[in-house]
This record gives structure tokens, sequence and C-alpha cells, in this order.
């Protein structure tokens, strides 16, 4: 079976759970699709959760999140399965 | 277990403790200990991440109940005392001078009485008769001297009574002072428009008129102010930080938070923001229901507000020749009624309305009773007073 092909995500990290998962529910809400996942060392910390979306979704992401009063830490870019 | 033949309970505690509560109450908690058992903020697998959004959903349920206009300002806390006690400790310092009224609970005298001792000035602003407090009054004296916070509670545990603190609050920004509100005896039964009251600190306990389950409160804190924290420790994010974060709520969340607890919570406060009109309506007409009946009892003294006047559903009173745990007893022995005599952790109360030597015996009225039961609570206190 060959493995699916790694694709480029955004992650974007929260200074809290409280801030990711109002994040979370604005992003659903607006109809895009993401994942939860613990926050990368990259993005400058060893705990918490971030947030993975598609890469071409950032932009729509960005102003969810703004229009939602919800802020970001940091953005990693990633290549994931 | 209950004794043979011992009657079913007629639940007149509802100031003490509400009681039944709502099954989606029961649902809820058991949801999140079986489906989100993990622990909140704690790492990125499925039931951590389930017990994080069961915490967010209530918040943002609470709140909207409760109208905060930022959810992270409303912190939750193991009960009231534990709110009180920390916004009052992290707000106040030596040579602060604090104004509070006669009616607080001891969840209030307490700290401040602990903290008078370490250089903080108490000064008490007394009651009328009925267990009010005079929003002029206590503006006088606000004004003697440089105040850093005025305490009061919504309503009194004691007479019912509920206080002005919408103007309290007025009164206290004019002097450049703080309001700190106990609403354990206002939320859930009466409408609680947290925006608009203008208190800085707001605390609630979750099981009383919220309908929540024990173990859990609420604290409103203003994003204009920064109490210390009460407790440091884990918040389950920036942990390489020696110091507490001082981000809201995790600042004053430390530690694992009590997630079925505040499910249950949650879950009371979606049934309230369906049902809490009709609930109140209800409340108000049985405690008049009550009030009435109590007042054509021979010996018996109701304290708080005259009839006719608005307060929260508590009726308390004491009889002129039987001691009121006399009382409580015998109803609830002989008629399964349970209410609450003595000092109801308030001295202070009880002085101001006279009844510190006497104590009495509360009727705490709420979600369940009926028009039968104050008729069935009346017929039986003739009996033991007749």
């Amino acid at each position: 079976m060959s493995s699916p092909q790694r694709r480029p995500y955004v992650v974007f990290g929260f200074a809290s759970t409280h801030d990711a998962l109002s994040g979370e529910a604005a992003l659903v809400a607006a109809g895009l699709q993401l994942t939860v996942m613990p926050t990368p060392k990259t993005l400058g910390a060893l705990c918490g959760i971030a947030l993975r979306l598609a890469e071409e979704d950032v932009s729509l992401a960005e102003e969810t999140l703004t229009r939602a009063g919800v802020a970001w830490s940091g953005q990693v870019r990633i290549l994931d399965r | 277990m209950a004794e043979s033949g011992a009657p079913a309970t007629v639940y007149f505690d509802h100031a003490a403790t509400s009681w039944p509560k709502p099954d989606a109450v029961l649902d809820a908690m058991r949801a999140a200990i079986l489906d989100a058992g993990g622990n909140p903020g704690r790492g990125a697998h499925r039931l951590a991440v389930a017990a994080s959004r069961t915490i967010l959903e209530a918040r943002g349920s609470v709140s909207k109940l409760l109208c905060v206009p930022e959810p992270r300002d409303l912190v939750f806390t193991a009960g009231c005392t534990e709110g009180l006690n920390l916004a009052i400790k992290g707000l106040l310092r030596p040579g602060d001078r604090v104004v509070v009224s006669s009616m607080e609970h001891n969840a209030v005298a307490r700290p401040l009485n602990m903290l008078a001792a370490a250089g903080v000035i108490v000064d008490v602003v007394r009651a009328d008769q009925y267990g009010r407090i005079d929003a002029d009054v206590l503006e006088r004296v606000v004004a003697q001297s440089r105040t850093r916070a005025v305490i009061c509670q919504h309503a009194s545990n004691v007479t019912g009574s509920i206080q002005p603190v919408g103007d309290l609050a007025d009164i206290a920004h004019a002097a450049g002072a703080l309001l700190i509100v106990d609403g354990a005896q206002g939320a859930g039964h009466m409408r609680v428009d947290i925006g608009a009251l203008g208190a800085d600190v707001y605390a609630s306990s979750g099981h009383k008129g919220l309908l929540g389950p024990q173990g859990v409160g609420v604290l409103y804190l203003s994003p204009e102010i920064e109490p210390e924290e009460l407790k440091q420790g884990g918040s389950g994010g920036n942990s390489e930080d020696p110091m507490q974060p001082r981000l809201r709520p995790d600042r004053y969340e430390a530690g694992t938070s009590n997630t079925p607890g505040i499910a249950g919570l949650g879950a009371a406060a979606r049934y309230l923001a369906h049902n809490g009109t009709g609930i109140i309506r209800l409340e108000r007409d049985l405690t008049a229901r009550m009030y009435e009946g109590l007042l054509g009892i021979d010996g018996l003294r109701v304290l708080g507000p005259p009839p006719g006047e608005e307060r929260a559903p508590v009726l308390s009173v004491v009889h002129e020749r039987i001691e009121c745990d006399r009382i409580a007893f015998e109803l609830d022995r002989n008629y399964g009624i349970a209410v609450r005599a003595g000092l109801h952790c308030a001295p202070w109360a009880h002085e101001s309305v006279g009844t510190l030597e006497s104590g009495a015996l509360r009727f705490g009225i709420g979600y369940g009773l009926t028009a039968e039961d104050v008729d069935f609570a009346l017929a039986a206190m003739r009996a033991i007073c007749g």
C-alpha cells in the first residue's frame, strides 16, 4: 500500500486552550476543515493545542479568526499527510 | 438509608443548595465522565480536547445566561466562597479601605476579618430593619474617606432583601472604588445582566439558583481589574514560564478543572436559558403565597421586606416561643419538609435584623416546588406552632 502524498499545511498556535478552541469553533462555523493537534515545538511552546489547516485556507482562516476576536500566537508551515 | 415509614422529601432548602437538579444536568455530568474524561487543556488527544470543549461550551453558556460580554472574563471556581476569596484577597492590600454591607455572609465577613487583622480598613454599613441597604447611607460612608472597594450581596440569604447593586456600582465608581457583588442568592433567582449591572466583580454559586451541581461556581472579573490569583500551578500551556500566566481564564484556574461539575453547570445554564423566566415567575408566586400564609400564623415574625416588595425566594421566620431548631426537626421528622434553622453562616445579617440570639427558620423556595407543597408546609407550620 502506498502512503498518501505529503501536502502543505499551516498550523496556527494560540496562547491558551481557550483561544485555540474558540478559534476552532469560529473556523468550523465558517465551513473550514481543520485538525486539532499538539502544538509543534517550532511554534515556541512545548504544550497546548494547535489547529492545522490546508495552506489554501489560510487567508480565510486569518480573516475568520480576526472577525471572531481570536488572536493566534504564531503560524508554521508544515508538510504532512 | 431513610427510616422506615419516613415521609417523602418536600425540599425547602434551595437557599442552601437546589434539589433536585434538571435531568439535563445529570446527563451532562455523565457524558463528561464517559465521553470527555481527559484532562482539559492538558494534551491534544481526543479525550483531553473533548474535556476542553466541554468547558469552553459551558463557559459560553453561563456567560450568555448572565450576559457576560467576554467569556474569558468568567472564571470557574469551586464555589461562590472561593470566588469571593479570590476577589477580596486578590484586590485588597493593607491600608486599603473597604465599605461593606452588614448583611454579608461569612464568605465575605471572614476574609475581611482576616484582612482587617493585616491592616485593611473595614467599614460596615448597617442595613435597616428589613435587611435592606440604603444606597444614600452607603454613599455617605464611602464619601468619608478614600475607598478601594464596596462589597455587597445581590440578595440576602437570611431576609431575601434585594440590594440596590446597580446604584451601588454608580456610587463606587464615582468615588474611584470597585464594586464586588456576592451573587450567591441572585443568579438564577432573578435575571442577572452582569454587563448592565456595572459590577467589577460578581461571584456566584453554581449549585443554588443556577441549578448546577455542588463544587462549582462562577466569578466574573471585569477586564479592567487584575486581582492576584489565589493559587498558582499548572495551566496546560506556557509551561516553560516560571510564573503564572496572566491570560484569562487560565490565570485563575490553576490545576485540573472540575470538568463534570462544569459540564453540569453548563447544561443548567442552557436549561435556564429556556426555562428560567418561568422558574423565576413561579418562585415569585410561591414566595408570595408562602409569605401570606406565614403572616397568618400566630407568634411568627417573618424577616425581610414587607409584603408586596420584591424579594428573593427566601422566607425566614422566628417564633415567639418555639425555638427554630425544634420546628425544623419536627418539619423534617414528621412531614419530610427540609428547611434550615440557625444563623445560615451569616451572623452579621442576623445581628442586623435582631435575630443573632434566636437564629431563624428559613424556607428557601425554588425549582421543583409547587403551590401544593407550599400549602402542605403552611399546614405543618400551623400544626407545630398552634
